[in-house]
């Protein structure tokens, strides 16, 4: 866990880029992510997420067709590398292990 | 909706400003988000508010690792110049540290001497500028037509304030103070303990129109009375322990000018230090005029009278309209009023035949000079180095030249090379500022303090200057060679390089033979002042004030005086005898002679024994005399007036002063210098009188400090309730002299720093000489030069620099001197010699600059020299 800085609100762009495989470009993730949480986020804020993400190493990308949507700009498409996933997977562990420790009363 | 989608465009403006903020790697896709989001908000929204929810994601984009660094690429080459620059020249200053430390020693003295000039002239300039109407405040002066020429007087008319307040619409308001003659100085008594003062007589509303502030009481009404009196903070904290003590408080005073008891009724804050009147106790000019009923006549001159003009007066058809105010009024034609700025007064306080031709401000104008001459002869110093070594320096310019440096980044890169050094230089002077201005202070009678903040922006301005001025031509010149030429080894035009050089060295040595011309001549004067025979003894003769209430016959002290052993004579006279400042008109002589009135005699009042206390010369007939019974119509004459009156045979002429009185002279006194060396011998009446207060004791040579004590003792016993305090005439008379021994001290000083910074610059320059010659000397060695050879080689060149600006010298060091004496009457004859010594010692000290390095280089063993390359 040390050495992995993985923020709230990365994580959870990290895993919206998952799960959206090869749609995973900006305006994708924002919308998936605000359906999810059911409030609006800004660009500004899922670009700089993703930004600081490719940097630590978690993501990698590349960019994607043109599309006349977006006045001919190209998509940049992200995808989580190796290191990513098992980041993830281990902070899925250290929480299921966490909630299987939590006294019943505040499981239900 | 007419329009498509795709029609509508974000705001411009945003858009700009992302892409002008977003990292460039990042824009096409954040570019691309932006607008994917605009159009599907547009499918929501109205178009205003798509376009609005834009803004506001742009302006959410502003996120730390969204945004390109600020100023991006282009600006970093510009800081890396810097940087690059920076290195460049401390290297520079690392590898010659010689040219350096000299340049830095020469800079640094150099802005030492000319801040403390700096800092005196803005001393000198600031005296009397407090006042709050500074603009507004004027001093009425009057032009008096006499002797046929016209002498200019700092005082007038007690009545002229309030009549010129009532006649001319311009005056707002009007003040008179009692002149410098009657002002109340002596000492106060309170319960049994007496107090110096130094007072000044009044009108009621001085402290409304000046600005000496009242801490305690009202300034209306603080002498509106007759009995009132207000002191100073200093003086109520020595009288009474604090200023709330002083007021109420009752103060008796005898004197001659003032007998009576006063009330305090305020306490003003002593005049600051930049006043050119200093007093503690202010008086009711009503006083005066109790004592003197000439004080309040049109015909008296006891006033000193200021006015406040009405803001955008014009001045000259005022001081037209004033001109002959005194003819309507008083019953003489002579005066001419006008008005000068009070501030000025200060530095222009002198007139010759009633035109303003100088006084202080000469002084401020010399030293402004002085200080910008040293500052530009260290300037030199440092043009002379760099570009002497711009040899150098030819490579690095050539290649950065050939890299396409242009020649203005070059000119950039050695203008703040030199103006590093100039800041450096200045931290380094202010250091010798703070560590030098108590001594400056001690020689220019000042309390400078040097206050950074007050004078960051002129001593920034100062460096910034000095740094321009000494980097542009070693700036100009290095950037404008051909980089071509340079890397082939081709130097452009040394010829006219030497040349410029050699006329920078003429002008700091032709500038080094005038200060030491001046300084010479400047000491021989003051050395004159004090040798000349002035036809009277000043040496061993102690004087001192009686400042008793009524006149009263000085016999019976002078009887208790010559009864102490050291004593050899005692006199007295009235008014006083060095400032030469009591004159009288009105005299007539055998009938139609001259014009009746129209002469004006100094005319010194003395008692009994005073021409042989002082040891005047009587030529002919004899001198005032107890045998005689000798009275007010006893008179003598000195030479000048003998001359003047046209007397063949002065003793026993008679001569009548005003209508009642008529005045025998009874002998004739050999010239003496009456005052200074600055006034010429005038024709003189010697008056007596014989109950003058001023006193003089001859003492006997040797015992004076014993003497000295025992008069004390007797004039403390004979005068109670006085203070006695005496001061040897021959101190007096030096004191005359006080601000030519203080331009004396300071430009001995100034001087010596111009001389070492000119030398330290020879130095450097005869050192890079030296060293550039270092193969010729080795050829001409093995080719069989003798040492002697070597050095005469090495020398002659700066011999002829040196001689030259001699030559050049000269004539300007006679006319500048020449110019100076002209304040004296009597003043030394300018003698040769003392042209030929500063030519001499700037030659002896030139050679002796550059022989060290010259011996040097001479004893260069050719082998090593010749062999590396």
């Amino acid at each position: 866990m040390k050495k992995t800085k993985l923020g709230e609100f990365e994580e959870l762009v990290l895993m919206t880029v998952v799960v959206l495989q090869a749609d995973a470009y900006g305006v994708e993730i924002k919308r998936e992510l605000e359906s999810r949480l059911n409030e609006t986020l800004s660009v500004g804020s899922i670009q700089s997420a993703l930004k600081r993400m490719e940097e630590k190493g978690f993501l990698k990308s590349e960019f994607g067709e043109a599309s006349q949507k977006r006045g001919g700009k190209r998509k940049r498409i992200y995808q989580a590398t190796p290191h990513a996933h098992k980041v993830l997977q281990e902070m899925k562990d250290v929480r299921s292990q966490l909630w299987a420790s939590m006294p019943s009363m505040v499981r239900s | 909706m007419n329009y498509t989608k795709n029609d509508i465009q974000p705001p411009r403006w945003s858009l700009q400003l992302l892409k002008f903020f977003v990292k460039k790697n990042y824009l096409e896709e954040i570019e691309g988000d932006m607008e994917e989001v605009f159009e599907d908000n547009l499918e929501i929204y109205s178009t205003k508010k798509a376009r609005r929810l834009y803004n506001r994601e742009v302006i959410k984009l502003l996120k730390p690792n969204l945004v390109r660094a600020l100023g991006g690429n282009h600006q970093l080459n510009y800081f890396g110049m810097l940087q690059h620059n920076l290195l460049i020249t401390l290297r520079g200053f690392w590898r010659h540290k010689t040219s350096f430390l000299i340049n830095l020693i020469g800079l640094s003295t150099g802005l030492a001497a000319a801040l403390l000039i700096f800092l005196w002239v803005q001393d000198e300039r600031s005296i009397d500028t407090f006042h709050e109407k500074n603009d507004q405040l004027y001093w009425v002066m009057a032009n008096f037509a006499i002797n046929d020429d016209v002498r200019t007087w700092d005082y007038t008319t007690g009545r002229l304030a309030d009549a010129l307040l009532a006649d001319f619409p311009e005056v707002e308001e009007s003040v008179r103070v009692g002149n410098g003659f009657f002002r109340p100085r002596g000492t106060v008594a309170y319960e049994e303990t007496l107090f110096e003062v130094n007072g000044l007589f009044a009108g009621t509303n001085f402290f409304e129109m000046m600005t000496y502030e009242v801490i305690l009481g009202n300034p209306r009404e603080a002498i509106l009375n007759k009995n009132s009196v207000a002191i100073s903070e200093s003086l109520a904290t020595s009288i009474f322990g604090s200023s709330q003590n002083a007021i109420g408080k009752t103060l008796d005073w005898e004197d001659r000018l003032v007998n009576k008891e006063f009330e305090i009724t305020a306490v003003f804050k002593a005049p600051p230090k930049n006043a050119s009147k200093h007093f503690n106790i202010v008086l009711n000019y009503d006083n005066l005029i109790e004592r003197d009923r000439w004080a309040d006549e049109w015909n008296g001159g006891y006033a000193q009278t200021y006015v406040i003009l009405k803001k955008g007066t014009n001045i000259d058809d005022f001081n037209r309209k004033i001109a002959g105010y005194m003819n309507l009024k008083s019953d003489s034609d002579r005066f001419t009023l006008f008005v000068q700025k009070y501030a000025d007064n200060y530095l222009y306080g002198e007139y010759t035949s009633g035109i303003q031709t100088g006084g202080r401000i000469e002084n401020v104008r010399l030293f402004t000079f002085i200080g910008i001459f040293i500052l530009a002869i260290a300037c030199i110093n440092f043009m002379n180095l760099s570009t002497a070594q711009a040899s150098k320096k030819l490579k690095e310019v050539g290649v950065k030249k050939a890299i396409g440096a242009k020649r203005i980044a070059l000119i950039f890169q050695f203008l703040s090379e030199s103006i590093l050094l100039a800041t450096f230089s200045l931290i380094l002077s202010i250091g010798i500022v703070s560590l030098t201005l108590q001594q400056f202070n001690v020689i220019s009678g000042k309390s400078l303090d040097l206050s950074l903040q007050q004078y960051l922006l002129p001593i920034t301005g100062l460096v910034v200057l000095t740094g321009i001025f000494a980097g542009s031509y070693p700036a100009f010149y290095l950037s404008g060679f051909k980089p071509a030429a340079i890397l082939k080894g081709k130097l452009a035009n040394p010829r006219s390089e030497g040349w410029i050089r050699k006329g920078l060295v003429i002008v700091q040595f032709s500038l080094s033979v005038i200060f030491i011309i001046g300084v010479i001549v400047i000491n021989q004067q003051i050395e004159f002042t004090q040798k000349k025979s002035l036809g009277y003894d000043r040496e061993s003769i102690l004087t001192f004030r009686e400042r008793g209430a009524t006149y009263q016959d000085p016999q019976p002290f002078f009887n208790e005086l010559m009864k102490i052993p050291g004593v050899l004579g005692a006199a007295n006279m009235s008014g006083d005898f060095l400032t030469a400042d009591d004159n009288n008109s009105g005299f007539s002589w055998i009938e139609g002679t001259k014009d009746d009135d129209n002469h004006l005699f100094k005319s010194p009042k003395v008692g009994y024994n005073f021409i042989e206390t002082l040891g005047l010369e009587i030529l002919e007939g004899r001198s005032f005399s107890r045998d005689f019974n000798d009275g007010i119509g006893s008179i003598i004459l000195n030479e000048a007036a003998v001359e003047y009156m046209e007397l063949d045979n002065p003793i026993g002429t008679k001569i009548g002063w005003s209508e009642d009185l008529t005045m025998e002279v009874i002998g004739v006194v050999k010239n003496f210098q009456y005052g200074s060396l600055h006034n010429k011998i005038e024709p003189l009446i010697l008056q007596f009188r014989k109950t003058g207060k001023k006193h003089f004791v001859k003492l006997q040579p040797g015992s004076e400090v014993e003497t000295i004590a025992a008069v004390e003792k007797a004039f403390e016993t004979l005068h109670p309730g006085q203070i006695f305090k005496g001061s040897l005439l021959a101190d007096d008379y030096t004191d005359l002299y006080h601000s030519e021994n203080k331009v004396a001290d300071l430009s001995n000083y100034m001087a010596g720093i111009a001389i070492i910074i000119s030398c330290l610059g020879l130095f450097g320059l005869a050192a890079f000489t030296a060293e550039r010659r270092t193969k010729e000397i080795g050829i001409r060695k093995i080719l069989g030069a003798s040492q002697r050879v070597i050095i005469g080689l090495l020398t002659s060149s700066f011999t002829k620099t040196v001689v030259i600006s001699i030559v050049l010298a000269l004539p300007l060091g006679y006319l500048a001197v020449s110019k100076w004496l002209e304040n004296f009457a009597y003043a030394v004859e300018i003698q040769w010699w003392v042209f030929a010594l500063a030519g001499l010692a700037c030659l002896v000290i030139a050679w002796i600059t550059v022989g060290f390095q010259t011996i040097k280089a001479s004893m260069v063993n050719p082998a090593q020299c010749l062999r590396n390359e």
